[in-house]
């Protein structure tokens, strides 16, 4: 091993240690505990798969993979759309584009649970602004739709949108990503398409879009491996999973449940081991389409291979 | 004369920095102008302001005719080429040369035929299938070409096209560039602060300083006649030795104060005898068949290219002469060249 090399290693080697000993070896162990029946204070005893096969049978654990990927499957596209769209109005030199870029950042730098219990009074259905705001314009008690107000803690349909609208405001980071990756582009690419005519729609459509593309997918998978887990706190702290039985249960909740309530640290462990699994496959799903639309020519995504 | 692009009192400024001041310009259809400057010039305002991408603060553009001042780029039928990023990576060869097409709703056969033609115009039709990140320097800019020629532009603009090429490339490339035009005839406003490049391409050469003209015309008068002190520094390969009228060289009929003499280093002859002033020998630098001494003659500098074999030693004193027909004069106050009767016989 050459000098340099060396020293590599010893500079990347604190990082390592933390690495091991708090994630990986915990990883490991939880993976462990799967397989065992453990509260943590009596001896824990190996069950074999019996965890794994009462997860099949939960009805809370049940409910809660569904609620988790429908919740990726309607939140990881609405923040990107809304990130990207915001990214791209606000990238521009303009008079107060400075203060919107750090109103969009705002709500990402809000602990959890502050930002939790804001939401709990912002989504009360009788003073709750949300409701009143809806209610202006209306008439007889209803929205200016003419709808009847979203009873965003007792209706299960309402109170899972509103999960997903609480989501939708701590888009700060991936703002910032698409934003800067906005800014990166060369001015070149759009000076090209003005002079052949295109008008906004297509610039966006092909010259913005697939120059962004890379930058996105990556978002989209990170936003993807965070997304089970982003739901946690907004149902702990707003909706307590309910309304009963599982309306917002998500296996993040479950998890906590499981663990800290019912001290069922084994079968807590099954659970994570699930979400893992779930993620996994979703973001492998994500890896091999957009592996697809890059071999098709669609996007500016290189796929090369070692040696290539 | 055709109208190919007409600019009348052309001015452009953004914030508080002025880039073009003024400019008058006329290229006949067909032409190939070189614009000629340091960077900081306003070259590429000057294109930019052609193309429409920034607005003129005054003054308007013409192109076939037709005042375009008003007109968005896209309406313009002109066409450029950057130094950078004229291709888009998300897109094969085939697809950036069919990009214009495309936007404006031809199909995409119709497209892509034109777009093989157009490729094979300028020698690329092999590259159609690769990505812009598989090509090489040269390829990327020959792409680029085509792209900008598909359209059959009125008017064709290229913004120091090789500047990031090696040498050799280059050279290789402007002979290109020429022969393309030469076939297609496409008036074309061609950006470089290289004076080779400029000589070597241009029907005409437009030299640009502080977002002015100080001289326009044939690369033969630019480096024969140039109108300012600038022009003659600017242009040449190095550009020409400028000294104090009253300084070590003289004009025949004695010294003159209030004017600069200029001589170009390829016209100064060393080894002369008295009353030729004599010049030491600083450094001498061998191009291959020539050779340029570095000489300073009564206190100033002066550049002189000779014959590699007949290269003084540094440290040598030696003649400087200077034919009076190479000399020339330039006002100190204005900078512009004074006309001077064509004398023979020798300055000194």
């Amino acid at each position: 091993m050459d000098r340099d090399r060396r020293q590599l290693l010893l500079m990347l080697l604190p990082y390592l240690v933390g690495l091991v000993a708090l994630v990986l070896l915990p990883a490991v162990a939880t993976m462990a505990m799967a397989f065992t029946e453990s509260d943590l204070i009596a001896t824990s005893r190996f069950v074999g798969l019996a965890n794994f096969v009462e997860l099949t049978r939960d009805p809370a654990v049940r409910a809660a993979v569904g609620n988790s990927l429908s919740y990726l499957a309607v939140s990881v596209p609405l923040r990107l759309v809304l990130a990207v769209g915001l990214a791209l109005l606000l990238h521009r030199r303009a008079r107060a584009a400075g203060t919107a870029r750090v109103a969009v950042l705002l709500p990402g730098a809000v602990p959890e649970l502050a930002y939790g219990l804001m939401w709990l009074w912002l989504l009360n259905p009788i003073q709750g602004p949300v409701n009143q705001l809806l209610l202006l314009g209306g008439e007889g008690g209803r929205t200016m739709f003419g709808t009847l107000p979203p009873q965003w803690l007792t209706d299960p349909e309402d109170a899972r949108a509103g999960i997903v609208l609480m989501s939708l405001f701590t888009i700060g980071e991936t703002f910032v990503i698409v934003l800067t990756a906005r800014l990166a582009l060369p001015p070149e690419a759009y000076e090209l398409a003005e002079l052949e005519g295109a008008r906004a729609g297509q610039v966006l459509r092909r010259v913005t879009l697939p120059l962004l593309a890379p930058v996105l997918a990556v978002l989209v998978l990170r936003d993807t491996l965070m997304s089970l887990q982003a739901s946690f706190v907004p149902t702990l702290v707003v909706t307590g999973g309910g309304p009963p039985p599982y309306a917002t249960t998500y296996l993040s909740l479950v998890l906590y449940q499981d663990a800290f309530e019912y001290l069922r640290y084994g079968y807590a462990a099954a659970v994570a081991a699930l979400m893992l699994g779930l993620t996994a496959v979703a973001v492998l799903i994500q890896w091999r389409l957009l592996r697809r639309w890059a071999s098709s020519g669609a996007v500016g995504v290189e796929v090369r291979r070692p040696g290539n | 004369m055709t109208a190919g692009l007409r600019l009348r009192g052309v001015s452009l400024s953004r914030g508080a920095v002025t880039a073009l001041r003024g400019i008058d310009l006329a290229v006949p259809r067909g032409e190939l102008l070189v614009v000629l400057g340091p960077s900081g010039a306003g070259k590429s305002s000057l294109l930019r302001a052609i193309a429409g991408l920034d607005p003129v603060t005054a003054g308007t553009v013409a192109i076939g005719g037709r005042d375009v001042t008003a007109q968005r780029p896209g309406q313009r039928n002109v066409s450029m080429v950057f130094q950078n990023h004229s291709l888009l990576p998300h897109l094969t060869v085939a697809d950036n040369i069919a990009f214009g097409d495309r936007i404006r709703g031809a199909g995409h056969r119709a497209a892509a035929a034109r777009a093989a033609q157009a490729a094979a115009t300028v020698g690329c039709q092999d590259l159609l299938a690769r990505r812009p990140h598989q090509l090489s320097g040269g390829e990327r800019q020959r792409v680029a070409l085509a792209r900008a020629l598909v359209r059959e532009p009125d008017v064709f603009l290229l913004d120091e096209p090789l500047a990031n090429l090696d040498a050799e490339l280059r050279l290789r490339m402007r002979t290109e560039i020429r022969a393309v035009h030469d076939r297609l005839g496409t008036t074309t406003v061609y950006v470089t602060h290289d004076q080779s490049e400029a000589m070597a391409l241009g029907d005409r050469i437009a030299v640009l300083r502080d977002g002015r003209f100080e001289q326009v015309g044939t690369p033969d008068e630019v480096w024969r006649q140039p109108r300012t002190r600038h022009v003659a520094a600017f242009v040449g390969a190095p550009g020409m030795n400028l000294l104090p009228g009253d300084g070590p060289l003289t004009l025949p009929g004695g010294p003159a104060t209030g004017v600069e003499l200029g001589v170009r280093p390829e016209h100064v002859t060393l080894g002369g005898t008295p009353p030729d002033p004599l010049g030491e020998v600083e450094r001498v630098e061998v191009l291959g068949e020539d050779a340029l001494v570095h000489l300073t003659v009564g206190g100033h500098p002066l550049l002189a290219r000779v014959p590699a074999a007949a290269r003084p030693a540094p440290g040598d004193r030696v003649g400087i002469g200077v034919a009076a027909e190479h000399l020339h004069v330039f006002d100190t106050a204005t900078g512009e060249r004074v006309p001077q009767p064509t004398a023979a016989g020798r300055a000194g």
